[in-house]
């Protein structure tokens, strides 16, 4: 309907286009006429473009779904319920339909929902058939910090409801207020809620083009070559023309940052999802297979724990990983660090195919005025794992 | 004739002359050379089995590495890169660390650390193994000399074949630490991650080569 709607407007647009271009060609008898029509054919395009993005209506019929509470992964206290009601109000805005307070409520305290970091099989089956939402937004705080610069990071991802929940959508941001102070630093951001709601409109700005281009699929741009892991094996096991089902096991976390093996966990469904070459599992499933399953890992993954990792979830690939240090910092001085070791075991070959340590600080190849500086962890560890995964699939 | 000879300077008093010379700096050339070699290191830190074949192993695991530093994540850390230099050498398999934690619970090894050679092979049989490697690491973060500091690490490996249980290879390496342009200048010496790298790659060279 969208499309149809878009080419309908393209249409008229190009028709009006070309009358004007007739009319402008015949009354144009010199060179100056010649720039009124190249000038017209620039205002066109600019206008088709902007019609596609803004103009339209994101569906005829409204895209149904529940917003879970925030999952903190922060480490400190946070306005998660301030968070929401923005994220809620600006997809409103952008015309989703969002499953009322109340319903949500009920439906969580009568299935005993306390989880809300990720949706399993089951949940995302109930939801759908008691309430018949569509998707459920999952938003994960991965850091927050309102002293001045303030500093935010936040994942998002929709997962489908039903009886085939997968992951149809996911993005991130690590936002901070002195990333591009410009000149005479007008270009700081002072207020945490000016730079949430910075981050939420991208958020929403990224849900929309997903639903508006039909496609999560994007392709990873090259990120520069300091991001690529120190050391790293990959087998020639791995074919790049294949399309892999990857199920993104929980990380050991070794720094002393909390919950920082469930972001970078975050980081990597999030990478390869959008890589467009493989189907990650949502992490809500993996996790309840765990609980079930009994599986605790002592070190890493064992093979007898992976077999039945892969039949119960039906994957090729299990990632897993370490996290060695993954630290943020407070105030203008300082620099954000990662450090991360990673493996993936092949499903028929029972075989490490991937392996890799990567480490990174916010200040490599900076040398002046801080150009080009990393200031939150959220965006250095997601362009380490942006260059894992080029390696990946390269 | 003999006028001649007098006159430039090649009579047999100044061609004896010369030759004293001569012999005197070729005396202190080979002195400064035997100087050097007994200064030179015996390449004593690497024990090799002459009668083991190399060769033959295919498949090997990590044991995890004993840490005589305060940072207790420094030895999983080291292992760590370890395993990940050695993967990417392709030369041999090393099988995953969550594999090698359930063969250590199900051999019930008190000490995976340092395993005895009845350990070894009880392992070797759950995991399916040609060696195991064990290491230690003695050294690994900052050190202090006057208003001087530096990174250091220093860790020494062993790798146990599995039918024998013996230790058919060792090696140790020490990169990092204050020099004299850190004494001189400063500037603290180079990160843990490189000198770790560094130290990792000097003992996959001692164990290739």
């Amino acid at each position: 309907m969208i499309l149809s709607i878009n080419y309908l407007n393209k249409m008229i647009s190009i028709s009006l286009f070309l009358k004007i271009k007739k009319e402008a060609k015949r009354k144009s008898k010199n060179i100056h006429s010649r720039y009124l029509s190249f000038l017209i054919i620039l205002i066109f395009i600019v206008f088709l473009n902007l019609s596609n993005l803004e103009g339209m209506p994101l569906k005829e019929e409204k895209f149904f779904i529940a917003v879970f509470p925030f999952e903190n992964l922060s480490g400190t206290f946070a306005p998660l319920k301030d968070f929401r009601a923005l994220y809620i109000r600006k997809l409103k805005e952008r015309r989703f339909q969002i499953l009322s307070e109340d319903i949500l409520e009920r439906f969580m305290a009568k299935n005993r929902i306390r989880y809300t970091g990720g949706i399993d099989k089951e949940t995302a089956r109930a939801l759908k058939n008691e309430t018949n939402v569509e998707a459920v937004l999952i938003t994960s705080l991965e850091h927050y910090n309102d002293t001045n610069p303030p500093k935010l990071a936040l994942t998002s991802r929709l997962v489908s409801t039903g009886d085939n929940s997968e992951i149809l959508w996911i993005d991130g941001f690590g936002l901070a207020g002195d990333d591009s102070p410009g000149i005479l630093s007008l270009g700081l951001i002072e207020d945490p809620n000016e730079l949430l709601s910075k981050a939420i409109e991208s958020l929403t700005k990224s849900l929309e083009n997903y639903f508006l281009k039909e496609t999560g699929k994007e392709i990873i741009k090259g990120v520069s070559k300091k991001f690529q892991p120190k050391t790293y094996f990959r087998s020639n096991i791995f074919d790049s023309g294949n399309k892999y089902r990857v199920a993104v096991i929980p990380f050991f976390n070794r720094s002393e940052r909390k919950n920082a093996g469930e972001i970078m966990v975050l980081q990597f469904i999030k990478n390869l999802k959008n890589a467009g070459k493989f189907d990650v599992i949502e992490p809500g499933i993996v996790r309840n297979k765990f609980l079930t399953l009994r599986i605790i890992m002592e070190e890493g993954i064992s093979l007898s724990h992976a077999d039945l990792l892969f039949t119960e979830l039906d994957v090729d690939l299990i990632l897993s990983g370490k996290v060695m240090d993954y630290q943020d910092y407070q105030g203008t001085y300082g620099k954000p660090k990662v450090d991360f070791s990673l493996q993936i075991i092949e499903r028929r070959s029972r075989k490490v195919v991937w392996s890799s340590n990567s480490n990174n600080e916010g200040d490599e190849g900076v040398f002046l005025f801080d150009f080009g500086k990393i200031n939150t962890a959220h965006k250095l560890a997601s362009n380490m794992v942006k260059a894992v995964t080029n390696l990946i699939i390269k | 004739m003999k006028g001649n000879i007098d006159r430039y300077g090649f009579g047999l008093k100044t061609m004896r002359k010369n030759m004293k010379i001569i012999n005197m700096s070729r005396i202190l050339y080979y002195l400064v050379l035997l100087v050097l070699f007994a200064c030179a290191t015996t390449g004593g830190d690497i024990y090799r089995d002459p009668n083991m074949d190399f060769g033959v192993i295919k498949t090997i695991a990590v044991m995890p590495f004993t840490s005589l530093t305060r940072d207790n994540v420094s030895a999983e850390r080291v292992r760590d890169v370890f395993i990940n230099k050695l993967l990417s050498t392709g030369a041999v398999y090393v099988i995953p660390v969550g594999e090698v934690a359930r063969g250590i619970a199900k051999a019930e090894i008190q000490n995976p650390s340092t395993p005895s050679p009845e350990d070894v092979k009880k392992l070797a049989g759950i995991i399916k193994v040609q060696a195991l490697f064990t290491g230690v690491l003695r050294e690994y973060g900052e050190v202090r000399s006057g208003a001087s500091s530096a990174n250091i690490i220093s860790l020494s490996l062993q790798m146990l074949e599995t039918e024998t249980g013996k230790v058919v290879w060792s090696a140790s390496s020490t990169k990092g630490g204050i020099s004299i342009w850190d004494r001189l200048f400063g500037g603290g010496g180079k990160p843990m991650n490189i000198i770790t790298e560094k130290a990792i790659d000097d003992l996959i060279d001692k164990l290739f080569k």
